[in-house]
């Protein structure tokens, strides 16, 4: 049976990405999945209708909030362009929101934690469609080969230094995502991805909806998307390990 | 003329009985008298041990023997054990028996009397009067549970049942000494034709008392046991079982070198009483039932080393048979000890948490009371062998005996020692199963209902004493065992020609040999091992002495991001050895019982099925038991149909028919002038 | 009703007593679906009469409507040393927002209560007053891996309720999207099964084919998760030949991969000896609370509703329907591998007919009279309901049933006396979201 393990294994040849050596490419990072930036176009100068089709009312006449953008492209053909790279999906909350459609200057987000680059992954879903669910545990799949970053996805909250949060909160998930964080041991980061736990993204109203993710645990970074590209979410968990080591996040 | 040990000894007696007299002026009263007694007996037993043999009082018996109350240093031993437990059972007794009758302060006073009595006994007739009268007091204190449930009057049934079987069997044996030497003296040696008959009814007979298999019957040593009032298990459990074995042994010393199969049959015996005390210690639920199993283990592991000890004698290595012998007899004390701290701190938890039910306490890490929670945990660290505690001492000692079995000449020898060692192993494991459940849900416990605040205080110093006991006996192992080559002579002295002290088996300063006269086979040092641990855990201490205790942050224990649920839908014990009881399930017929519960139409789902579920364990030796007591109701119903169907006739007839049969053997018997 | 494919009774209790299954109860009681699996065609009942056992299987499906609720199949045991042993809300091993209450005495599972509603979003509330292309935003987000089949489902009912008919082009990139999913879901299926049984070879492989299943999905569609794939005019969704020789070129390559890893685990009696004989689900209880997808199909029920009455494109292709009858996790692994396989021969002869598929793009629904329309797909899962009434180009109300919805029932039954062990094994291959439960 090895041999036969070995066999395909050698007939596969290898997946892994180069990234983040090199930039993502469209295979890694779809149209979709990119941030929406003002192009040639004056935000100022869209058409009513763009900034009323907008699903999460995240155009407005003086910026674009990638927080609340659910990718749903109906803005493109007014003339958006996705961003380029996988970071421009990452940020602050503040740093989210783009003046005049472009990524704003300056630095990222103040440090809050020390964390080294070698992390401890914990998930935590608080109501999300499991579209996020499925892309962060993705990363351990051979494409994105978190492991070779020497970062692992932990089984209790008691090991982690980085707590994922996917997902709108809903009321029964409020305490839980509390208790969550507590048990973790400092120093920890919390990273928010998707755009239901950056500001409820598509299920901003609805019924179930009882807090944002940012009320319940101080979040450190938040990873734009519907759901975010597992490079985007790769960059975001680099980000926080980079910080002690290399400056501040983007 | 009475020596002054004689004297100490005389009044030791005297207080144990007397105390039966006073407890029923004050219960008080009579509590402290068996404690002096105790002291008495302890002080008497040492002078037995390094002075030598006394006689206190000696008379002409009914038959014409002569009788004496006197101490050597095996019956020495014995009454040192006894008299270290009774002390601190006396004591704790004091607070702990409460209750509103004098009868079970009645009962103990006797039962440690008539014990004794039989240790100090140099005739076998006494000693089987005293050993008759400790089997009816024994009953009696069973019977003064508190608040005489209905299931404690079968239990001490089954114990009375078991212990007059036992006293038959023992009167056999006597009887079988009696036919070789013509003497009830316990110091006459047999021979002859009767010796395995006089072997295999004292080991019955001695084993019964014992509980060893396969005479445990499902549990009725522990059901007898673990029912009684606390003081009374710590008595029955530690020192009724130490006069089983205390009478085994003196019968064995008079033996001459015997076949083989003595010390085989011994090591089986002891082999599957171990396993299966140990198996069923590991999935008991009761306080006190799991350190009732727990005594079958050991009486299981002190046959396994008389068995070596005596296939050793036979083979020709009398160094293997002398540390046999010295494991045994440490083994007998150290279980001794260890068993009545944990039976003492049972009856403390029983105060605490109103419930002996492990399943009605939930695991945890913190004491009610650190000193009685501490000596409980150490107790059952001892009984499951970690070092240095005497447990540890004596497992090790047995453990060693049974590897050197390869040196017995016949292979089919060799090969009931190596597997004699692998269960004795087996069940060393299983009884640290056993007591991690003890320490985990007994000792160190969330209460599912609230505790008893209002607990007497005067229980915790008596365990506290009976646990330190335990590890400086485990401590100073090498030189106790150094003082217990008397025993050991007076055991093997009346055949063995060399003197104990020049074998290599005796321990040597701070540690323990085992080996043979060309080379030492193991060596261990507790008094090092502590050292050892206490350096080792000098940077421990430190850190949390000195260390950063300011970044302590305490959160609850993680639950699945729930709300830490409540302590009753948390963890049981039950839970913790279900995975044994259903791994182990040929060993223990394991099988799953459903009630329903509440009436429910199965095919109408709308209306929820309740049912009860249970998971039953069963001893293989019950089905045994219970085919006998089929069998005995079967043959006692059909002679009570065939024989005695009531009519005065068929009577008058067995009448005239038995006047008949004693004319015509009366008239063979004694032909006439 | 204007989409056929059920028979409408009369008022009560469908007639007969054959193999037949409860499929939908609208929530205001008015109507119910039955699927008659002998006939293989689905009843259609005004104002039912359920039995007290329907009723039990309605609860089940409504359960976790307001807030966290247990699915019960109905026993509850006590006992000596049973407790209740709470496993998630946050929990690595179900990777959801979802938690189960195990009953046991220690290491057997004597009962289990699957803990739902702890993601309800109320996705069905929100969507009403909303048009029909701005609610499938929503309804396609109420389950990532299953957004294609709900959007689908949801699009059917919305045009039927507007008595529209849909073109043929549209059914196929509906059905394309669907069996690309499908790839996905059984993939990641048994990639967490392989994870389960430590074949970590294998399950790296199967994750890396479920990954290249999500481009491919990228690739076609704009979007790894299909959201929007199904808006008219969306960006991507004009197949043309070469990006229908760049889907071919992927599929041929994932399949060819998946044959091979699919004889390599499958000869593996480590993965073989956990899955056998564990999770067990009978014939008689998957259709008493009515399972559906796989699972129903593992326990030898041939019920597919791609069959039930074939549209354009699946009318005209070869569908394969397997069943097996063991009923166990191997059963559903077996299957679902099989279907691996018939989504990738259907994609092939559907790509092949792509230039022939007439009547070009869908336009948005926008029905001004009343109406209410019932549609029902097969997700990767099993077949879901969409029951949705629009006016006025506005919706109404949405209603649905999903396939997670209702096998939950039997996660409970077949882990029923399991050890702890067997947990994932049979957990994972039932292939249920709590995100799809919830709404």
């Amino acid at each position: 049976m090895v041999k036969s393990w070995l066999g395909q294994a050698a007939a596969i040849g290898i997946l892994t990405t180069e990234f983040p050596r090199r930039p993502a490419d469209p295979e890694e990072l779809p149209a979709a999945a990119r941030a929406p930036g003002a192009g040639p176009v004056a935000l100022a100068s869209l058409p009513p209708e763009v900034r009323a089709a907008c699903p999460t009312g995240a155009i407005s006449l003086t910026e674009i909030d990638q927080g609340k953008c659910v990718r749903c492209a109906r803005c493109l053909p007014a003339g958006l362009v996705p961003a380029p790279d996988a970071s421009a999906n990452l940020g602050s909350r503040a740093g989210l929101r783009w003046p005049d459609g472009r990524p704003p200057g300056g630095t990222g987000p103040a440090p809050l934690a020390e964390l080294g680059p070698s992390l401890h992954v914990f998930l935590v879903d608080v109501g999300s469609c499991q579209g996020c669910n499925l892309e962060v545990m993705g990363l351990a799949n051979p494409y994105y080969d978190l492991h070779r970053l020497g970062m692992f996805f932990t089984n209790s909250p008691r090991h982690a230094d980085v707590l994922v949060v996917v997902g709108v909160p809903t009321a029964a998930m409020v305490e839980p995502l509390r208790r969550t964080f507590e048990a973790m041991p400092a120093p920890k980061a919390v990273l928010a991805v998707g755009a239901c736990a950056i500001d409820g993204g598509i299920f901003a109203e609805a019924p179930g909806r009882a807090a944002a993710v940012g009320e319940i645990v101080p979040v450190d970074l938040y990873v734009a998307g519907c759901p975010p590209a597992p490079v985007a979410i790769l960059e975001g968990i680099l980000a926080l390990g980079r910080r002690r080591s290399r400056g501040p996040a983007p | 003329m009475i020596g002054g040990a004689g004297l100490l000894l005389l009044l030791a007696i005297a207080a144990l009985f007397g105390g039966a007299p006073l407890a029923l002026v004050d219960r008080r009263l009579g509590y402290a008298a068996t404690f002096l007694g105790s002291v008495l007996l302890v002080i008497a037993a040492l002078a037995a041990l390094d002075a030598g043999p006394f006689t206190a009082l000696s008379w002409t018996g009914v038959v014409g023997e002569p009788e004496a109350l006197h101490l050597d240093a095996l019956s020495g031993f014995f009454a040192l054990a006894a008299g270290l437990v009774w002390g601190a059972t006396s004591s704790y007794s004091l607070a702990y028996d409460t209750g509103p009758g004098r009868s079970l302060a009645v009962a103990y006073a006797l039962t440690l009397g008539a014990i004794a009595v039989l240790f100090s006994t140099s005739d076998w007739l006494l000693f089987l009067a005293a050993w008759e009268t400790m089997t009816l007091a024994a009953y009696w204190m069973i019977l003064e549970a508190v608040g005489r449930p209905l299931r404690i009057f079968s239990a001490a049934f089954v114990f009375l049942a078991f212990g007059e079987a036992s006293t038959i069997l023992v009167a056999l044996a006597i009887a079988g000494l009696y036919d070789g030497t013509g003497s009830f003296a316990m110091t006459s040696p047999i021979a002859g034709p009767m010796v395995s008959v006089v072997f295999v009814a004292a080991l019955v007979g001695f084993g019964l008392k014992m509980g060893v298999a396969p005479f445990h019957m499902s549990e009725w040593l522990p059901i007898a046991h673990s029912s009684a009032p606390s003081n009374a298990s710590a008595v029955l459990s530690s020192t009724l079982t130490l006069a089983g074995v205390y009478g085994l042994f003196r019968v064995v010393a008079l033996l001459p070198d015997g076949p083989s199969w003595w010390g085989a049959l011994l090591l089986t015996i002891g082999a599957i009483s171990a396993l299966l005390g140990a198996l069923f210690a590991a999935v008991s639920e009761h306080a006190k039932g799991l350190p009732a199993y727990s005594t079958i283990e050991n009486n299981g592991l002190i046959l396994v080393a008389l068995g070596i000890s005596l296939i050793a004698r036979s083979d020709g290595l009398p160094a293997l048979a002398a540390f046999a012998l010295f494991a045994a007899f440490f083994q007998a004390l150290a279980h001794a000890v260890t068993k009545a701290a944990l039976f003492l701190f049972a009856g403390d938890v029983e105060r605490s948490v109103h419930t002996l039910d492990l399943s009605r306490t939930r695991g945890g890490t913190k004491a009610a009371d650190p000193v009685a929670s501490g000596a409980g945990v150490l107790a059952a660290l001892s009984l499951a062998a970690a070092p240095p505690l005497a447990g540890f001492v004596s497992e090790w000692m047995i453990l060693e005996a049974l590897f050197q079995s390869f040196r017995f000449p016949q292979a089919w020898l060799q090969f009931t020692g190596l597997l004699a060692g692998a269960v004795v192993a087996l069940a060393a494991g299983l009884v640290l199963v056993a007591m991690v459940k003890f320490v985990g849900f007994a000792a160190l416990y969330r209460p599912v209902r609230p505790p008893n605040a209002e607990r007497p205080r005067g229980l915790r110093a008596p365990i506290a004493g009976l646990t330190v006991l335990v590890a400086a006996l485990g401590v100073l192992s090498p030189w106790i065992l150094t003082a217990l080559a008397p025993t050991v002579s007076a055991f093997e002295g009346a055949r063995t020609a060399a003197p104990v002290g020049s074998l290599l088996a005796i321990p040597s300063g701070w540690s323990i040999l085992s080996g043979s006269p060309s080379g030492f086979f193991g060596i261990i040092s507790p008094p090092a091992l502590l050292l050892a641990f206490a350096i080792g855990s000098l940077p421990a201490l430190a850190y949390f002495a000195l260390g950063r205790r300011g970044a302590e942050r305490r959160v609850p224990a993680w639950s699945g991001g729930r709300a830490a649920p409540p302590p009753s839908e948390t963890y049981t014990s039950f839970g913790y050895s279900t995975g044994l009881r259903l791994m182990l399930s040929g060993f223990l017929g394991t099988r799953e019982v459903r009630r329903a519960s509440s009436p429910g139409v199965s095919a109408e789902i709308a209306t929820p099925l309740s049912y009860d579920v249970d998971l039953e364990v069963l001893d293989v030796f019950k089905s045994f038991y219970d085919a006998l007591v089929r069998l005995v109701l079967w043959a006692a119903e059909g002679t009570k149909r065939a024989i005695m169907p009531g009519r005065i006739g068929r009577y008058l007839t067995y009448i005239l028919l038995t006047v008949l049969v004693v004319i015509v053997y009366v008239a063979a018997a004694f032909p006439g002038p | 009703m204007s989409r056929p494919g059920w028979t409408e009774v009369a008022a009560g209790r469908p007639p007969g007593s054959g193999a037949r299954s409860l499929a939908y109860v609208s929530p205001e009681g008015d109507l119910a679906l039955w699927n008659d699996h002998e006939e293989h065609r689905t009843l259609l009942v005004r104002r039912p009469e359920l039995s007290a056992e329907e009723r039990a299987v309605l609860g089940n499906w409504r359960a976790g409507r307001s807030g966290p609720a247990v699915v019960s199949v109905g026993e509850q045991v006590h006992g000596y040393g049973v407790f209740t042993f709470p496993y998630g809300p946050v929990a690595m091993g179900v990777a959801e927002a979802g938690g189960f209450e195990v009953r046991t005495y220690g290491e057997r599972i004597l009962e289990i209560e699957p803990s739902v509603g702890h993601k309800r979003r109320g996705i069905e509330e929100q969507v009403v007053g909303k048009t029909v292309e701005d609610a499938a935003l929503w309804i396609e987000r109420r389950a990532g891996p299953f957004a294609l089949s709900h959007a689908a489902a949801f699009r059917f009912a919305a045009e039927s309720a507007a008595g529209r008919p849909v073109a043929e082009r549209e059914l196929g990139v509906r059905a394309l999207g669907q069996e690309l999913q499908r790839i996905y879901n059984h993939l990641h299926v048994l990639a967490r099964l392989a994870e389960a049984a430590s074949q970590n070879v294998g399950a790296a492989q199967l994750n890396a084919l479920a990954e290249s299943a999500l481009r491919a999905l990228g690739a076609t569609f704009g979007h790894r998760w299909g959201f929007g794939a199904l808006v008219p005019g969306a960006p991507g969704r004009r197949l043309d030949a070469p990006d229908r020789t760049d889907l071919e070129a992927r599929l041929r390559r994932l399949g060819s991969e998946f044959e091979a890893l699919g004889e390599t685990l499958l000869g593996s009696r480590t993965f073989l000896d956990r899955i056998q004989s564990t999770g067990t689900v009978s014939t008689e209880d998957a259709l008493r609370w009515g399972a559906v997808g796989p699972t129903l199909r593992a326990s030898s029920v041939a019920w597919d509703d791609r069959l039930r009455d074939p549209t354009i494109p699946y009318r005209e292709m070869f569908v394969p329907v397997v069943t097996e009858r063991a009923g166990d996790a191997l059963a559903r692994v077996l299957v679902r591998r099989e279907e691996v396989r018939g989504s990738l021969l259907l994609i092939e002869q559907l790509l092949d007919r792509w230039p022939r598929l007439g009547g070009g793009e869908a336009a948005p629904v926008e029905a001004i009279e009343p109406g209410r329309g019932i549609a029902r797909g097969e997700g990767p899962s099993g077949d879901l309901v969409y029951d949705v009434r629009v006016s006025e180009g506005r919706i109404r109300s949405v209603a649905s049933r999903t396939p997670s919805q209702a096998n939950w029932p039997l996660v409970a039954l077949s882990l029923r006396g399991a050890v702890f062990t067997d947990f994932a094994f049979s957990f994972e291959s039932f292939g249920a979201s709590f995100a799809e439960t919830d709404g």
